[in-house]
C-alpha cells in the first residue's frame, strides 16, 4: 500500500560526503513523526529535502502518490516551521502569519478570517500588531507556528521547534503541539536530537544514525524492542553485556555472561543467532535489587535521588558496572552505599540484542 | 551584613573618556566653525581684514549688536542662488539615483558570492581610495576630452565618426560624480545585504514566494536602511560638491558648491558666502533630522 508520504531511495550527498544514505520511509495521514537522532546524522537534510530546500543526489518523494522529487519549495503543499524561527522582522505578527495567505492572492476577508482563527487558537489575539522583536521566545515560537499552519499545509514540518525554549515551556509546548495536531488532523513531521521530545509527541519515531535509519515504530516499540545496541543506547539508559553460551530451558534462555559474572535470563525468540556475538540489554528500572536471594551479586557505589526516582550504581564482581531505579513510592531508602546486593530481572525483560 | 549585593553608582570615567574624544573633535572643528560661519552669515561685507563687520560695537558706554538679514534675503530672492541650489538638488537627486541602480546589484552579487571571494570583491570597491581624488578626476578629464581616451576608443571602433564632446557638459558631471561616490553607496547595502539572516528567504520560499517576489518582500525591505545610509551617505556630499562640477562641468551648470566659492574667492563677498552655506545647510539637515526622528520612532 502507498503511503500518505513515501521516502523512496532517498540519498543525498554534499561531493564526497554522504548526508542521507538510501532512505526509505512511508509516513501515513495524521502521523506526528519524528526523526531523532544526534547532530549531523542526517535528520536536517531528510526534512529539508521533504521541504524542497534541498535536492536530492537519487531517489524519490512522493506525496499521496504524486512525484514532488523536482517540486520547488514554493509550490510544495508543506510548510516549515524553522528552528530559528525565521520570523519576518520587518513585518508585525500580523503579517507575519498573513505573509503567506498574500502570496496565494486570497482575498482580504478570507485572510482576516484566517489569521483571527488561527490566533484565537494559538493565543495570538493580542500580539498581532506587535513587532517580532517585542515577542518572547515562547510567543515568536507560537507566531512561527501560526505563520506556517495557516497555510494549511498537507504537512507541517518541524526542526527542532523547541531547542530555543527552557525546560518547563518545552513540556508544555511539546503537549500543546499535540493536541493541535490531532486537533488539525495534520501530518506532522518533526526533527529532533532529543529522545524525551520525541518519544512525547511521536505516534512513530524514526531513529537516525550517520544518514541511515536504524530502527522506526512507535515510541513503546523502540524503547521496548530497540534491534539494536545503538538504539537502546540512545532511548533512555540501558545495561549492556556481551552474551556467552547459552542454554535453553523451556522459553527461557540462561545466558553466562562474563562480563555480568554469572547467569543472566531472557526469554526465548528465535530472532537472533546465539552463535554469532550478541548482547543482552536490560533497563535499569526493570532490575530489582535485593539484599539477600539470587541474582548478580555487587556493590552499591552511587546512590542518586532524583526525586521521582532513586538511581543505584551497581560494582559487580567482575569490575562492570549495573545501573538500577527504583520509583519513589515515599519509604526511605533500605540501601545504602557499601551494601552488598543480589541484582535480578524478569526474562522477559532482557532484550536480546546482534549489533 | 547583606548578601544582595547593590552595585554602587560607580562612574565610568573611562567610557566617558572615550566618548569625550570624538565629541571634542567635532565641538573644536565643526561646531565652533560652523559658529563662525554663522556669525559672519549675519554680518556686513566691508573692505578689509577680515573683510566683514563685526556683529557688535562699544562706543563706551552702549554695547550694540547690529544683525544684517539682508544677505539671507537676497539668497532666498535672488534667482542666481535659486537655480544654483535647484541645480545641486536636482545633480544630486540624478547621480544618487544611477548610483543606486549601479550599486545595489553590485552589492546584491557581491553579498551572493562565497565568504572568501567576498573580502576580495569589497576590497576592490576601495582600491580607488588608495589615489587622491582630484588625480582621479583628472584623470577622467583626459579620458572624456575631445581628443581623449574615450572618443579615439569610439573613433576607432567605428562607433562615431566625430568627436563627442563631453568634458565640460552635465554628462561629463555624471560621471564623475558617480564614479567617485560609488564605493559610499555599495559599503551600507553591502553590509545590510550580508548580514541579512538567509533562513528568512528560506521561509519566504517555504511560504510560497519565488526567488523574484522573496527579494521583493523580504531581502529588499531588510536592505532599506543600507540603502537609505548609502543614500545620505552621497547626496549630501554630492549637493555641495564643488571640485567635479568646477573641473568636469560646463558654465551652464551652476552648482551651489561653486557658487559659494565664487562669492568667497572672486567677489570677496564672505557674509553672502556664509549665508549661502547656511541656507544649504538648512536644506540637507531638517528633512535628515525629521527621517531620523521617524526611523527611531517606527523601531520603537
Amino acid at each position: 500500500m502507498q503511503s500518505y508520504i513515501s521516502i523512496e531511495n532517498l540519498a543525498k550527498s554534499y561531493g564526497v560526503v554522504s548526508a542521507v544514505k538510501n532512505i526509505n520511509l512511508g509516513i501515513e495521514k495524521g502521523e506526528f513523526f519524528s526523526l531523532l537522532g544526534p547532530s549531523g546524522c542526517g535528520k536536517s537534510t531528510l526534512l529539508r529535502m521533504i521541504a524542497g530546500f534541498e535536492t536530492p543526489t537519487s531517489g524519490a518523494i512522493r506525496l499521496e502518490g504524486a512525484d514532488v522529487t523536482d517540486v520547488p519549495a514554493h509550490k510544495r503543499p508543506t510548510n516549515m516551521m524553522f528552528q530559528s524561527y525565521a520570523l519576518f522582522p520587518h513585518l508585525t505578527v500580523g503579517r507575519n502569519i498573513a505573509f503567506g495567505l498574500q502570496q496565494d492572492r486570497l482575498d482580504r476577508s478570507e485572510i482576516r478570517k484566517r489569521i483571527d482563527e488561527v490566533a484565537e487558537k494559538l493565543q495570538l489575539t493580542a500580539l498581532l500588531d506587535r513587532k517580532p522583536a517585542q515577542l518572547s521566545g515562547g510567543q515568536r515560537q507560537r507566531v512561527a507556528l501560526a505563520r506556517a499552519l495557516v497555510k494549511r499545509p498537507k504537512v507541517l514540518l518541524l526542526d527542532e521547534p523547541l531547542g530555543a525554549l527552557d525546560k518547563n515551556l518545552r513540556t508544555e509546548t511539546q503537549l500543546e503541539l499535540v493536541r493541535l495536531q490531532r486537533e488539525l488532523g495534520l501530518t506532522f513531521i518533526i526533527v529532533t536530537h532529543d529522545q524525551h521530545e520525541a518519544m512525547t509527541v511521536s505516534t512513530r519515531i524514526a531513529i537516525m544514525k550517520q544518514g541511515q535509519v536504524l530502527q522506526v515504530g512507535t515510541p513503546s516499540e523502540v524503547y521496548e524492542t530497540p534491534q539494536s545496541r545503538y538504539v537502546a543506547k540512545f532511548l533512555g539508559e540501558t545495561n549492556v553485556f556481551a552474551g556467552g553460551k547459552a542454554e535453553r530451558d523451556g522459553n527461557v534462555l540462561s545466558i553466562e555472561s562474563g562480563e555480568a559474572g554469572g547467569h543472566v535470563h531472557a526469554a526465548f525468540t528465535d530472532r537472533i543467532a546465539l552463535d554469532a556475538p550478541y548482547w543482552v540489554s536490560v533497563r535499569p528500572e526493570r532490575v530489582k535489587l535485593a539484599t539477600a536471594g539470587n541474582g548478580i551479586e555487587g556493590i552499591v557505589e552511587q546512590l542518586t535521588y532524583t526525586g521521582v526516582e532513586r538511581h543505584y550504581r551497581v560494582r559487580l564482581k567482575t569490575g562492570a558496572t549495573l545501573d538500577a531505579r527504583r520509583v519513589n513510592h515515599g519509604a526511605e531508602s533500605d540501601l545504602a552505599i557499601g551494601d552488598r546486593v543480589f541484582a535480578s530481572w524478569p526474562p522477559q525483560a532482557s532484550r536480546l540484542l546482534a549489533e | 551584613m547583606s548578601f544582595v549585593t547593590t552595585t554602587p553608582k560607580k562612574v565610568n570615567w573611562g567610557g566617558r573618556l572615550l566618548i569625550a574624544i570624538p565629541y571634542t573633535w567635532l565641538l573644536v572643528l565643526f561646531l565652533a566653525p560652523f559658529a563662525l560661519v554663522a556669525v559672519i552669515s549675519l554680518s556686513t561685507v566691508r573692505l578689509g581684514m577680515p573683510p566683514f563687520e563685526p556683529l557688535t560695537a562699544w562706543d563706551g558706554s552702549i554695547l550694540s549688536l547690529r544683525l544684517n538679514f539682508e544677505n539671507f534675503l537676497y539668497v532666498l530672492t535672488d534667482d542666481t542662488y535659486l537655480l544654483a541650489y535647484l541645480t545641486s538638488l536636482k545633480v544630486a537627486a540624478i547621480s544618487t539615483a544611477i548610483m543606486l541602480l549601479i550599486a545595489y546589484p553590485l552589492a546584491y552579487g557581491i553579498a551572493s558570492c562565497s565568504p572568501s571571494s567576498r573580502s576580495l570583491l569589497v576590497f576592490l570597491v576601495i582600491v580607488p581610495f588608495w589615489s587622491s581624488m582630484l588625480i582621479r578626476v583628472y584623470s577622467w578629464m583626459s579620458i572624456l576630452r575631445n581628443d581623449g581616451l574615450l572618443n579615439a576608443l569610439l573613433l576607432k571602433l567605428g562607433l562615431i565618426a566625430e568627436p563627442l564632446r563631453i568634458l565640460n557638459t552635465e554628462t561629463a558631471i555624471y560621471i564623475g560624480i558617480v564614479y567617485t561616490y560609488l564605493p559610499f553607496m555599495v559599503l551600507p547595502i553591502y553590509s545590510s545585504l550580508a548580514s541579512a539572516d538567509r533562513t528568512l528567504i528560506e521561509a519566504a520560499r517555504d511560504l510560497g514566494c519565488s526567488r523574484v517576489s522573496a527579494f521583493w518582500r523580504v531581502t529588499f525591505p531588510l536592505s532599506l536602511p543600507g540603502v537609505a545610509a548609502g543614500c545620505a551617505l552621497v547626496f549630501i556630499p554630492v549637493v555641495g560638491e564643488f571640485v567635479i562640477p568646477d573641473l568636469l562641468g560646463g558654465a551652464d551648470t551652476q552648482m551651489i558648491g561653486r557658487a559659494i566659492w565664487l562669492e568667497f574667492f572672486n567677489n570677496r563677498d564672505w557674509p553672502m558666502a556664509a549665508a549661502v552655506t547656511i541656507v544649504l545647510l538648512a536644506l540637507l539637515v531638517v528633512p535628515i533630522v525629521y527621517f531620523q526622528s521617524r526611523q527611531s520612532r517606527s523601531r520603537t
